[in-house]
């Protein structure tokens, strides 16, 4: 649909834009720089720092051209001396008690208030007075510090909080001069997205406590990069002095962000360079580890692997790749395993999944188009921020629809204009009887015989009616799951509800796999699965195969993660190379996995960081990772953007390793840097034909959507019925894990592990909130704290993955993930 | 703790009734006097109540409580005396008898008496200002202010 | 001389329905329901009354401007009083509550209007609860609530107070107010009539305006057009305050000398002279002795280089000191700005300190420029007349009696010597 425009001058030039559009955006089209404060695109009109003013023909006094919309034969005037003086006055105002302290100042070198002033302002002041002497120093909270003194009111912040956030956390007090942004009795500003407020505050009164004072913009050095800890993968710059990373900073990509980004992001970075870090390779020699040359632990790995395969056959090795590693990468690695090794023996994840979808892949821009959203057992608060923001956005401000389908509580639920709980384990059900639901609306199909599915799944009849109308009635429909979150094969009963409702006679609908994972989707991409290739390519897909990987491609079935680690505790599985992955903490069933691994042979670990896994490991590569790596990453929407390095690293890139492992094999490696890794990934991943530098370097590029393999109808299987409750782990965005340490800025963060428990067991337990409960499944048992919120259905418990001490995790040591609860 | 009495939740009822659901927002100020009323003060504890009832953020509660002159975000005086120092009162003495009556109580202007019986606020016009000097001490106005006047009014007060 | 708004003041428990029915109150009802809201309308419009909140704006054209089928539309009676020197709508809602709930019915068939809020000024609380009795009693005999008087139309009316907040007579901080928001103006357009409460048309007027209403139903727009100017119809209150003998609200025709204002409040205290007034509340500017006999209407008194404002007169006497009398109003004006725009936030404290400056006697010619400039930047720079408010009693007091700045230089200079 063509939008609507009107056509106005501004200084004698003409500027076509969209209705709607105000005079400063206007103004900017057309290359005229209009000095705001207060005003930002992303936000309201506020109109209330005044400096925009310009004279516009037939107003009488001069308007605020943030305030105003552009029509049609608008004339503007931007330099008039009505305009000058007018300017030069608000500048004034502004800096009336404005502390002169940009030599020490933050935000010295990127201060719109310095820029304006210079451009705008007049060369003197006349300000006799005494400066308002206000709180330097006051800590919002252990991120951000507030130089009461430098604000200039301009309420960018407040409004941030209030709109973008919607927490009203940050706000204003009190009026007039003595205005004052705080928070409520003065407790810490700590929410998920606090951070932003540094970067849109126009002067530097919100600043960085951790940047504070440490150095001057102008001497960073700048990399335009993405941030590696979701699968948002947000764009952002790092800034480093003297290869050392100083801060991190937004910067806007509205395919993606939006401009913003998550505190996660901004502050917890200290993984550079943790004490942790693994810097040397090491090869153990009679249980010890010893430090050996990049070159002796590849040969040690090729040599090793080279007579597990010719003694035990290519069956007998696995590899476990990382959802967080580059395409790149990953790209390397499967080829290692497939050429050189000869197996399929490849998977990343502890769920089902495979590639593809039967509807158009989403990304952040459709979930504004679209006028419902859907999101399954995702809660983008913890897992994908940014997400959470673009969700809120569509609902409170382009007033769009919102359902959730979840079996906990999350945050969403509050912008859902339907929330449906299934219970615990039952998402199978439910989603095929949803999907059952939109069928029989559309008549095509018998009706799902509901009345029978609410005992299994805890949802109520009608929801299942009303959930179908809404998605029928809805023009467009974006739907947004989680796999990782859902059980059995629930993701392929998506996917089916998927097709289902692309039967609709009007209107579209498409999907957005939302894996939290920084790098989940580029992992299915390039093949780091059992059953497919690269592009999504099936085994069963033999010719396809043999024409682009040559005739010695293996296309049997590969193990899974989970069959790896069972083949691994009986003997079979011999050697095992562990990518980026600490399987004992990160998958389910911990404690099995950890004993399975101490029987493997030959373990490679080649990690960023020592963890439970890379202790147990024959040989030890260290991986550079995120701030010292450069690659492609693929975000939740499909889009394949550039992740630059900010850091030189003093041990070889991943690709250079990746090489030698692959020379080794006899395959040809000849790289020269991570992109002609991607130039030839280009060339042999379908979908990944137009990435090249060039064509990412500065948004990125969607990589268009895979098609799903048309299977049958999934089966449905109901959950079984248990002894004890069903674990539903829930994820937190600030866990205390290798990534976030203790020492992280972040640490206020932290929490212990919670129980949930829903009031009806609660009571039949005599359990109250604050109390100690044991969670327990066979040796594990974990002494939490109860608390009684009806967030999952009852017979459920769901615990928070605080962090890696506390294993949670291990918890799970059956597909129903049986839990005991009881009073301590 | 703080807790909303039984009289108080009457008065809730009669003041949510006057707006629509959905804009139930508009009773936040009321909420607040209401509060005022009952403790003399608004406290944090009140304020999330408030929120909560509202479906606001207590900081949301706080800014808002901030904005206006008539709140006390920390226990006043029993009596609270707004004496109007503004131009009509002005032009008609009223800064003399400001700090008489300051000086009666003995109390800074913007204080609360030791006994905490009297809090003093210097007021920005209360609209009395044909029969200034005017000062209003809790919901009572009182006009046409003399020294005398002033002695009577306070002694009355227990 | 007519009088529309104090008319049975001085008669007992006017407060009271029974006795307010008894003098033929709500006697517009009737005569309104017999004809179509937008002849009741047009009758506003051609009666020529103007918004007696200080802007002046014709109110049956305010009125017209309500977005079309756009409903529920609301309507919001200023009752926010608190510009210095005016108290005129505290005494129509202290002595005659029913006269603004019968002008707040008619108005509101006019308009097509089911819900209407009265907006107090906190301190007001006693007039509020006087008024929410009133409102009971009106209900209770079916003025007010569904099918008022078998016409079909229905009205609901509800008090709601302020908390201490002069912007909060501005109307569209008024109606933030009213959501529960800080009283911060919004920014305009959009207007109240198209997105006003709740983002609904929304009519705001003044008490006093919303009292004259039932008048002109009754009587005719003619015959309210007959009072007062051609311009300038009817009567005004005018609230006299300051140096006279017996202050007052006074009810006069549009077009009265201020002499004879000045007169009807018993003449100047102690028989002294005028050095200046101030006509229409504290926002506008103030004016010399020279126009002692402008006559009090909006054309004269923009003539004479002042507004008629909200209507309150301040007199002020030969000995007043005028730098001081300003400084007190600068002071109401820093106190008073919510700091939303940084002119009016930082300009009202600057031009505070800057007149505390002059008056300490450490002032000096270039004082005054910057002053002057300081004013020039605060006007019509910011998102409501706070401001230009700000701005009227000191470039007034500095143009008409630069004298009165100089002798604290004087001064200064003599003390320093």
């Amino acid at each position: 649909m063509e939008k609507e425009t009107v056509t106005l001058t501004i200084d004698g030039k003409t500027a076509t834009v969209p209705k709607g559009t105000n005079v400063v955006d206007a103004a900017k089209s057309v290359g005229i720089e209009i000095p705001i404060f207060c005003y930002h695109e992303k936000m309201l009109r506020l109109g209330c720092c005044r400096m925009c003013l310009v004279e516009v023909e037939k107003m009488p006094k001069l308007m605020t051209a943030c305030t105003i919309d552009a029509t049609e034969g608008m004339v503007v005037k931007n330099d008039t001396p009505k305009v000058v003086k007018g300017r030069q006055g608000v500048l004034e105002f502004t800096l009336l008690n404005h502390p002169l302290d940009c030599p020490v100042c933050d935000k010295g070198g990127e201060c719109p208030l310095q820029d304006n002033t210079f451009n705008y302002g007049a060369g003197d002041t006349r300000m006799e007075f005494k400066r308002f002497n206000n709180v330097k120093k006051k800590e919002l909270s252990p991120v951000i510090t507030l130089d009461r003194e430098r604000c200039i009111a301009c309420q960018r912040c407040t409004t941030y909080s209030e709109v973008i956030e919607g927490d009203q956390a940050l706000v204003m007090h009190n009026r007039g001069f003595h205005n004052d942004i705080g928070t409520f009795n003065d407790q810490p500003y700590d929410t998920r997205f606090s951070g932003n407020v540094v970067d849109i505050c126009p002067v530097g009164a919100l600043t960085n406590s951790i940047f504070r004072f440490q150095a001057r913009t102008w001497d960073l050095d700048n990399a335009k990069t993405l941030c590696a800890h979701c699968g948002c993968n947000c764009n952002i710059e790092f800034g480093a002095r003297e290869n050392e990373l100083m801060r991190v900073v937004s910067r806007q990509n509205d395919a993606v962000d939006d401009g913003w980004i998550c505190d996660k992001g901004r502050f917890g970075y200290e993984f550079v360079s943790s004490k942790n870090r693994i810097l040397e390779p090491g090869i153990r020699k009679d249980g010890e580890m010893n430090v050996a040359s990049l070159d002796e632990a590849c040969d040690e790995t090729v040599s090793k692997l080279k007579t597990i395969i010719e003694e035990h056959g290519p069956k007998s090795v696995g590899f476990i790749g990382s959802p967080f590693a580059s395409n790149e990468e990953l790209y390397l690695y499967q080829k290692l395993m497939r050429l050189g090794v000869g197996t399929n023996n490849i998977d990343h994840k502890s769920y089902d999944d495979t590639p593809g979808l039967p509807v158009a892949h989403y990304d952040f821009t459709d979930i504004e188009s679209s006028d419902l959203t859907v999101l399954i057992a995702s809660d983008p608060t913890e897992e994908l921020p940014i997400l959470d923001l673009r969700i809120k956005k569509a609902v409170t401000r382009l007033n769009r629809n919102l359902i959730v389908l979840n079996d906990q509580k999350t945050l969403m639920d509050k912008y859902a204009s339907l929330s449906l709980r299934y219970n615990v384990g039952s998402d199978g059900v439910a989603l095929a009887g949803l999907a059952g639901a939109i069928a029989d609306s559309l008549k095509q199909g018998e009706a799902p015989k509901v009345e029978k599915l609410e005992k299994t799944t805890g949802i109520k009849p009608n929801s299942f009616k009303d959930f179908a109308e809404k998605m029928i009635a809805a023009k467009k429909v974006c739907v947004i799951y989680n796999p990782a979150a859902l059980t059995g094969n629930s993701v392929a009963i998506v996917k089916n509800l998927l097709s289902v409702l692309n039967q609709k006679p009007e209107g579209e609908c498409g999907a957005i796999p939302a894996a939290p994972a920084t790098n989940a989707l580029g992992a299915m991409d390039m093949g780091i699965l059992p059953d497919f290739y690269p592009g999504g390519v099936s085994l069963s897909d033999d010719s396809k195969i043999k024409e682009v990987w040559g005739e010695s491609a293996p296309t049997e079935k590969g193990f899974t993660t989970c069959e790896m680690f069972e083949k691994a505790a009986s003997g079979d599985l011999k050697a095992l190379v562990v990518f980026r992955s600490n399987p004992i903490v990160d998958f389910p069933g911990g404690d099995k996995i950890e004993e399975a691994l101490k029987k493997v042979e030959f373990l490679v670990a080649h990690d960023m960081l020592h963890t439970e896994t890379t202790a147990l490991a024959h040989v030890v590569i260290p991986s550079v990772g995120p701030g010292f790596d450069e690659g492609t990453t693929t975000n939740i929407g499909g889009r394949v953007q550039y992740r630059r390095k900010g850091l030189k690293a003093e041990s070889f890139p991943d690709w250079r390793v990746l090489a030698k492992l692959l020379s080794g094999f006899e395959i040809e490696a000849k790289y020269l840097d991570s992109f002609t890794v991607t130039a030839e990934l280009a060339k042999k991943v379908s979908g990944y034909e137009e990435i090249r530098r060039g064509s990412i370097q500065k948004e990125g590029k969607t990589r268009p959507a895979q098609a799903s393999v048309n299977g049958k109808t999934p089966e449905v299987t109901s959950p079984d019925s248990i002894d004890g409750f069903k674990l539903r782990v829930s994820e937190k965005l600030f866990a205390k894990d290798k990534i976030l340490e203790s020492e992280s800025a972040l640490a206020h963060h932290f929490s212990e592990p919670k129980a949930i428990l829903n009031s009806v067991d609660a009571k039949k337990l005599g359990i109250k909130s604050g109390d100690r409960v044991k969670v327990s499944s066979g040796n594990r048992g974990l002494s939490v704290e109860a608390e009684v919120e009806d967030s999952c259905n009852p017979g459920a418990v769901v615990v928070s993955n605080a962090g890696d001490e506390y294993r949670v995790l291990a918890l799970i040591q059956d597909h129903n993930a049986t839990v005991q609860v009881s009073k301590e | 703790m703080f807790a909303f009495t039984k009289e108080s939740e009457e008065k809730i009822e009669t003041i949510l009734a006057k707006y629509p659901e959905e804009r139930k927002m508009s009773a936040l100020l009321p909420f607040l006097t209401l509060t005022q009323r009952q403790e003399g003060w608004v406290s944090p504890e009140a304020m999330v109540e408030i929120g909560k009832r509202l479906d606001v953020s207590p900081a949301y509660v706080q800014s808002v409580c901030s904005f206006y002159t008539m709140y006390f975000q920390y226990p006043a005086g029993k009596y609270i005396i707004r004496f109007c120092h503004n131009i009509s009162c002005y032009l008609n003495g009223s800064d003399s008898l400001l700090d008489y009556l300051s000086k009666k109580l003995n109390v800074e202007v913007g204080g609360t008496t030791d006994d905490k019986k009297f809090s003093l606020i210097k007021e920005e016009c209360l609209a009395e200002c044909s029969a200034a000097p005017v000062m209003r001490v809790n919901d009572d106005y009182h006009v046409n202010l003399t020294k005398e006047s002033i002695d009577k009014i306070i002694d009355s007060l227990k | 001389m007519t009088q529309i708004l104090l008319k049975n003041f001085e008669v007992e428990g006017l407060t009271t329905l029974k006795v307010y029915e008894k003098l033929g109150g709500y006697k517009s009802l009737k005569k309104a329901f017999s004809m179509k809201p937008e002849e009741v309308l047009n009758e506003v419009k051609n009666s020529g009354l103007r918004g007696r909140g200080g802007a002046g704006f014709p109110t049956g054209l305010k009125w017209s401007f309500l977005a079309k089928d756009s409903f529920p539309r609301y309507f919001a009676c200023n009752a926010d009083e608190s510009e210095p020197g005016t108290c005129k709508d505290r005494i129509l809602l202290e002595k005659n509550p029913h006269l603004l709930i019968e002008g707040l019915i008619v108005s509101s068939y006019a308009c097509l209007i089911e819900t209407g809020y009265i907006y107090f000024r906190g301190e007001f609380q006693d007039v509020a609860d006087l008024m929410d009795e009133a409102i009971a009693e009106a209900y209770k005999k079916g003025y007010l609530g569904k099918n008022i008087l078998g016409s079909g139309f229905n009205f609901d009316l509800y008090t709601h107070l302020g908390a201490g907040a002069y912007i909060c007579g501005e109307e569209s901080a008024l109606l933030n107010s009213l959501t529960g928001m800080r009283g911060e103006p919004r920014s305009k357009p959009p207007f109240p009539a198209v997105q006003g409460l709740y983002d609904k048309p929304t009519v705001i007027n003044n008490v006093e305006t919303v009292c004259v209403v039932p008048w002109i139903v009754n009587e005719g727009s003619e015959a309210y057009k007959k009072l007062g100017t051609e311009k300038s119809t009817g009567t005004k209150l005018v609230s006299v305050s300051g140096h006279v003998n017996k202050p007052a609200n006074v009810e006069i025709e549009m077009g009265t000398p201020v002499s004879k204002i000045i007169e009807m409040c018993g003449g100047m205290r102690n028989g002294n002279k005028l050095k200046a007034f101030i006509p229409g509340g504290s926002s506008v500017p103030m004016l010399g002795i020279e126009h002692i006999d402008v006559a009090y209407d909006y054309e004269s008194l923009k003539e004479a280089g002042s507004m008629l404002g909200s209507g309150a007169l301040i007199v002020m006497d030969e000995t007043t000191n005028i730098v001081e009398a300003t400084m007190r109003l600068a002071y109401f004006y820093m106190h008073e700005s919510c700091g939303k725009c940084t002119p009016c936030r930082e300009g009202t404290r600057w031009l505070y300190q800057m007149l505390g400056e002059v008056l300490n006697r450490r002032g000096s010619p270039e004082t005054i420029k910057t002053l002057q400039d300081a004013c020039d930047n605060m006007a019509m720079k910011t998102f409501c007349p706070l401001a230009d408010a700000a701005v009227a009693p000191v470039v007034s007091s500095i143009d008409l009696f630069p004298e009165d700045y100089k002798s604290f230089f004087a001064e200064a200079a003599a003390t320093a010597g």
